[in-house]
């Protein structure tokens, strides 16, 4: 009887069954992750029948159309704007394109409600243009408002992915249908876009998910979305209502994840096998100085403006009030609540990646499956979720700032996984045989070999957890203790007062501290 | 099926000096297949990459057929010349069907009925509706082959059209590919790093070394006899050795004592020459002029690879590789005597 | 080496957020033995209530931490009730107060603060859980550049009309000020004309914002006629550098109307907060005279207690014929309206 549990149990793991602790480690992650997730449906579900129809009848339609419609046009332009700067970098004879690289995807850094902000201040009704010319040229306040600026904050998403494919493309697709007789724009258009059509679908989700769980940009440009009406219900006394939206967004980005998938599957067949030479650049002849055009626009709006934009009013903030005396403690705030998160990430991040890897089976699919629960879940469920939890299951936690690193946690754990089991892949399996010939014990060979062998990327994938954290917005304005404001909070609170003098310097810090592992990403992507 | 005719035709890279191609001659006849050869960077692939017109030539011309597609004043890029080109990750497009990557761009009224005849000339019918990766790796080298056929191409050009494959798949398609080529009438000019690929699926081999074409000719003429050293110790394995011609002109003059040539170039008596002998040249027996040692023996299966050390002539000792029967049980230290087979012997040039 | 940079940098960080943990942890553990501290959220703009609250640290030497989180607060205090981490809650609405108290969110002080009497008991808890400081009445500001005060709407079922669409705005339907407004609507007329006229208001707006700051910076901007607002949004305009040719109209003033609709601001104790003794110290001190001014302050609200100035031309609240409704009748029918709100359609919406 015993034996056969256990012949099952390793058939289980495919004859290779994690250590107890690795596996208790793993799973308790998995279930901190998920568990606040699962909690909201539990939650909706536990509400009348009547409340859902009412909802279901009244609200949900118009949200869903208000939502899905935002995310299909920023997904689409985002995927033209991404795909089109990313071809032109890559390939083309295009003037400064090493810098424009770069400058393009400046935009990354800056978070979107930061960005509607400068819009706000350019283009709003009471903004720039419209003092010296009279009227805007656009509503910001308006769905087109609302898809042009996440539009321009959101494609790098895309121009990073399709970028890195457009670097890894050889050149052999393209030689090939010229010799079957198809001209240069032929070529482009029945071979290279069709091949880059997988990794541009994997940038549109990104930005569609994004899309569904911003709350600030759409807040500040006065839209409504799931996301916004959600944090709205929020703060209308109405949980239940919260918690019954939270299902409707959470179904939809399932849908979103699920096409992801499928599309992911196909991509495999997509990559190009064995050393392939980079194909030839293209000469764009006539259209050298257009392309430039078009390319330096795109900087100008996403990323110089709202850079300006940030630059002026802090200075003049600080020329007229000085700076807020309270700015180091909200600094510090920041530092401290993402500083935990990214410490307590790149913790928890390496026995499940080492599970999911090495004891590679269903259960360990699962497990890493359900750590990644946060992943794509906009801030506001989230918060929702540990909001609930926390209240029921664990009060003393309740109302702390560790309330709100452990929300950045769920949130943002998968990218210190991605990170660490990047580098992990790179480590052969052998060496961890070595290890245990040599004489150590499982954990030791985790500890003392594999973390240090993986160090760079646990690290890498801290900054980034960090850097996501200290932007985040719709978790901390609901998490976020008394007398506890991070830089976001200000950012949001400031400018929804139109006080921008004050919102522009926590800004400029948070897009100045984004910047930094934006070279790390960057390189990430033409590696990878 | 056209000829293709280089004539004098040099190309080099922006940012290097070298040139990746040298003044580069060659004639080839319609239908015939013909084999670059060299080692990575002796400009085997630029050479192909100018016969498609991915590339222009700095100097000299290239003709298709009748046709001059490119010289200093005529440009013909590549999509118009009609060349069909198999790579060697095969460059399938990932997003159609066998069906549709046989037929891409092919614009004529019964392109079904070529594509279907051209899925039968590469034994995928039935497969036609599969998509790439569906296919193993030789059926995806037959795609790529029936897709560049199927065009009616002047010529086709295989960019190491094996390298891809496992061991055993690469013998059988060197074969099959040389079937279909030959049933489809082709001209072929195939690249490749491997003597093995060149040897089996050529009329002709070209073995180039730094953008030069270092000897042309069949197979045969160019593992028995090489005319450089290069192309001796590039094309298998050989033993050089520095000799003497013989006064007839038929024999050489070596520190294992002479050596019967019949590949001397017509070399005069007393010239200094080098000469490559085979390592099948040599076979042992009992009553054989050189004697030696064993000082290695590994058995390969179809032969033994022998390194035996020689005394020559004059008292010194010269290591010598040798091909034994592999039913001959060798060890290490043992005395052997062998002859020299004039078969697989060759004056040739440093 | 860029590794070890990071490294360091990382570990550095880590050392912070450690500090950070340690000199919070002290904080979380307060209890009511430890009067050094004062937990309080707030509905009411920050730049209203901060100064109030560096002035009580300065004057008591009590330690506040302050949660700014608009209507948030309400629901958050509710969520918390088993666990409560604030001490009091300063609300903008006295209905949000009230619903608190019924839902036992709030709760009387041990004993009535000194000082309490100066509050009309209209304006405060039958049982002292929470009092009204200053009045905030819902009034139309309008653009005079582009409106004249006859031309303007003189009673709020006046927005119906279709000849006004596209021409004001309103904050979305979740703010307290609306909502406590629709309570008193559906006081005098009945739920069935108040879903009309929110369905009707809601069609006719031009705009649908978050808060009121907006409609006040728009209307003074000239990008809408006029908005309906609490009047102190037009007391702040009116001081505004430029765009400030801004009136004001109290509605509903004629004969039989309803009169304008008055809400309070208020002070409210939270059941079993942490720090009783500071909310206790708070509740006397804010009932000082010279802090009930205080708390109108920068707000430009106008004083309940009639002995507190009010701010430099401002309409004393004896001065206008006002709605008859009970503030405190405002707490039951809070859900009501919600779900009446919610039904009509605007509680979400921005337009």
């Amino acid at each position: 009887m015993i034996s056969a549990v256990h012949t099952l149990w390793a058939r289980a793991w495919r004859g290779r069954p994690p250590q107890g602790w690795l596996l208790l480690v793993s799973l308790a992650t998995a279930i901190l992750m998920a568990a606040p997730v699962l909690y909201v449906g539990v939650r909706a579900l536990a509400e009348d029948a009547e409340r859902w129809t009412v909802l279901l009848d009244e609200r949900i339609p118009a949200l869903l159309w208000n939502t899905v419609s935002l995310a299909a046009v920023v997904g689409l332009s985002a995927g033209v704007l991404g795909l089109s700067l990313a071809w032109l970098v890559a390939r083309t004879d295009l003037p400064w394109r090493q810098t424009l690289r770069w400058l393009v995807a400046i935009p990354l850094a800056v978070p979107p409600y930061v960005g509607a902000m400068t819009y706000v201040v350019v283009f709003g009704p009471r903004g720039w243009v419209s003092d010296i010319v009279g009227s805007t040229p656009i509503d910001m306040y308006s769905f087109a408002g609302a898809a042009f600026v996440l539009s321009i904050f959101t494609y790098p998403y895309v121009f990073l992915v399709a970028g890195s494919a457009v670097g890894r493309m050889g050149r052999a697709h393209e030689d090939v249908a010229r010799s079957l007789g198809l001209g240069r724009f032929a070529v482009l258009r029945r071979v290279t876009l069709p091949l880059l059509r997988p990794a541009t679908g994997a940038g549109i989700v990104l930005v569609v998910l994004y899309v569904l769980s911003d709350f600030g940009a759409v807040a500040l440009l006065r839209y409504s979305t799931l996301t916004s009406a959600i944090y709205y219900q929020m703060g209308g006394f109405d949980t239940g209502a919260a918690a019954i939206l939270s299902v409707v967004l959470i179904a939809l980005t399932l849908v979103v994840l699920g096409v992801e998938a499928s599309t992911r599957r196909r991509a495999r067949f997509y990559e190009s096998s064995g050393a392939a030479q980079s194909p030839r650049r293209i000469e764009l002849g006539r259209l050298r100085w257009p392309a430039f055009i078009y390319v330096a626009t795109v900087f100008l709006f996403a990323g110089l403006m709202p850079l300006m934009v940030l630059g002026y009013w802090t200075a003049q903030g600080l020329l007229i009030d000085g700076l807020d005396p309270r700015f180091l403690q909200f600094a510090l705030n920041t530092l401290q609540a993402a500083g935990l998160a990214a410490a307590v990430a790149m913790f928890l991040a390496v026995p499940v990646v080492y599970l999911r890897s090495r004891h590679a089976s269903v259960p360990a699919a699962v497990i890493e499956r359900l750590a990644h629960a946060g992943y794509a879940l906009p801030g506001v469920i989230v918060a929702l979720g540990v909001i609930f939890f926390s209240l029921r299951l664990a009060p003393v936690v309740y109302g702390t700032a560790l309330m709100l690193s452990i929300a950045y946690v769920i949130r943002f754990l998968p990218q210190a996984m991605q990170s660490a089991s990047a580098s992990l892949e790179l480590v052969s399996p052998r060496i961890d045989e070595a290890a245990r010939v040599a004489g150590l014990r499982p954990l030791g060979v985790i500890v003392k070999v594999i973390s240090r062998l993986i160090a760079p990327g646990v690290l890498a994938g801290g900054a980034l957890v960090f850097v996501s954290s200290a932007k985040e917005l719709p978790a901390t304005l609901l998490l976020r203790p008394a007398g506890f404001d991070t830089l976001a909070i200000r950012v949001w609170v400031e400018a929804s007062d139109g006080a921008y003098h004050l919102a522009a310097p926590p800004a400029l810090v948070m897009v100045l501290l984004s910047l930094l592992p934006l070279k790390w990403m960057l390189d990430r992507f033409r590696e990878a | 099926m056209s000829g293709i005719d280089l004539i004098g035709v040099s190309k080099s890279y922006a940012g290097s000096d070298r040139r990746a191609v040298d003044d580069v001659s060659l004639s080839i006849r319609p239908g015939e297949i013909v084999t670059l050869l060299g080692p990575s960077g002796c400009g085997k692939t630029t050479t192909l990459r100018l016969i498609a017109g991915f590339e222009r030539p700095d100097s000299g011309s290239v003709g298709l057929g009748a046709r001059v597609v490119a010289d200093s004043a005529t440009w013909v890029p590549a999509e118009q010349r009609g060349v069909g080109m198999v790579f060697q990750e095969h460059a399938l497009f990932p997003h159609l069907t066998v069906v549709r990557n046989i037929g891409f761009n092919l614009r004529r009224g019964d392109a079904a009925k070529r594509v279907a005849q051209m899925l039968e000339l590469v034994g995928l019918t039935g497969l036609g509706d599969r998509m790439p990766h569906e296919l193993s790796g030789g059926q995806q080298q037959r795609v790529a082959l029936a897709r560049a056929l199927a065009h009616d191409p002047v010529v086709v050009l295989l960019d190491e059209p094996f390298s891809s494959l496992d061991a055993d798949l690469r013998l059988q398609m060197r074969a099959e590919v040389r079937r279909i080529l030959k049933d489809a009438g082709a001209t072929a000019v195939v690249v490749s790093h491997d003597q093995h690929d060149a040897l089996a699926i050529s009329d002709t081999v070209v073995v180039m070394r730094d953008g030069r074409i270092e000897q042309v000719g069949t197979p045969r003429e160019i593992y028995q006899f090489p005319h450089t050293r290069f192309v001796a110790e590039f094309v298998g394995a050989s033993n050089v050795l520095h000799g003497v011609m013989g006064a007839t002109g038929d024999r050489v003059d070596t520190a294992l004592g002479e050596i019967a040539c019949a590949h001397t170039h017509g070399l005069a008596g007393g010239t200094n020459v080098l000469l490559s002998v085979r390592p099948d040249s040599f076979e042992i027996d009992e009553d054989g002029p050189v004697q030696g040692t064993v000082l290695s023996e590994i058995y390969a299966g179809t032969n033994t690879d022998v390194t035996m050390r020689a005394t020559t002539a004059n008292g010194q000792s010269l290591d010598l590789l040798i091909h034994a029967h592999p039913e001959r049980a060798l060890r290490v230290g043992d005395t052997i005597r062998v002859r020299v087979l004039p078969d697989f012997v060759a004056v040739i040039e440093e | 080496m860029k590794i070890k940079i990071l490294l360091a940098a990382m570990l550095s960080l880590l050392a912070i957020a450690g500090t950070g943990c340690a000199t919070q942890t002290p904080v979380e553990s307060s209890s009511a033995d430890e009067p050094g501290t004062l937990v309080v959220y707030t509905s009411r703009k920050e730049a209203f209530v901060e100064p109030l609250l560096a002035k009580f640290t300065t004057d008591t030497g009590i330690k506040v931490e302050a949660l700014y989180a608009d209507d948030a607060v309400v629901n958050r205090l509710k969520e918390e009730a088993s666990r409560p981490r604030a001490d009091i809650m300063i609300g903008n609405d006295a209905g949000a107060l009230e619903y608190l108290r019924l839902q036992k969110v709030l709760a009387p002080l041990p004993a009535p603060p000194a000082g309490l009497d100066s509050i009309d008991p209209a304006y405060r808890a039958t049982d002292g859980s929470w009092f009204g400081l200053s009045a905030r009445t819902r009034v139309f500001i309008y653009n005079k550049d582009l409106i004249t005060e006859t031309e303007m709407p003189a009673t709020i079922w006046e927005l119906t009309d279709p000849q006004w669409k596209g021409k004001f705005a309103i904050t979305r339907g979740g703010n307290g000020s609306m909502v406590a407004h629709v309570s008193a609507l559906r006081f005098v007329w009945g739920d069935e004309k108040s879903e009309q006229w929110i369905r009707a208001v809601k069609e006719n707006a031009g705009a649908i914002t978050d808060g009121h700051s907006d409609i006040r910076k728009a209307v003074g901007a000239g990008e809408f006629a006029f908005g309906l607002v609490n009047n102190y949004y037009y007391h702040l305009q009116v001081r505004e550098p430029e765009d400030n040719n801004v009136g004001i109209i109290y509605p509903d003033q004629g004969q039989g109307d309803m009169g304008a609709m008055v809400n309070a601001a208020g002070v409210g104790f939270v059941a079993d907060g942490p720090n009783a003794n500071s909310a206790k110290t708070f509740a006397e001190w804010v009932l000082l005279p010279e802090n009930q001014k205080e708390f109108s302050g920068t707000s430009l609200e106008v004083p309940l207690n009639p002995r507190i100035e009010a701010p430099e031309g401002a309409a004393a609240i004896d001065s206008y014929k006002v709605h008859a409704l009970k503030l405190s009748s405002l707490g039951e029918v809070w859900e009501g309206t919600r779900s009446l709100i919610e039904r009509a359609g605007l509680d979400l919406e921005l337009k």
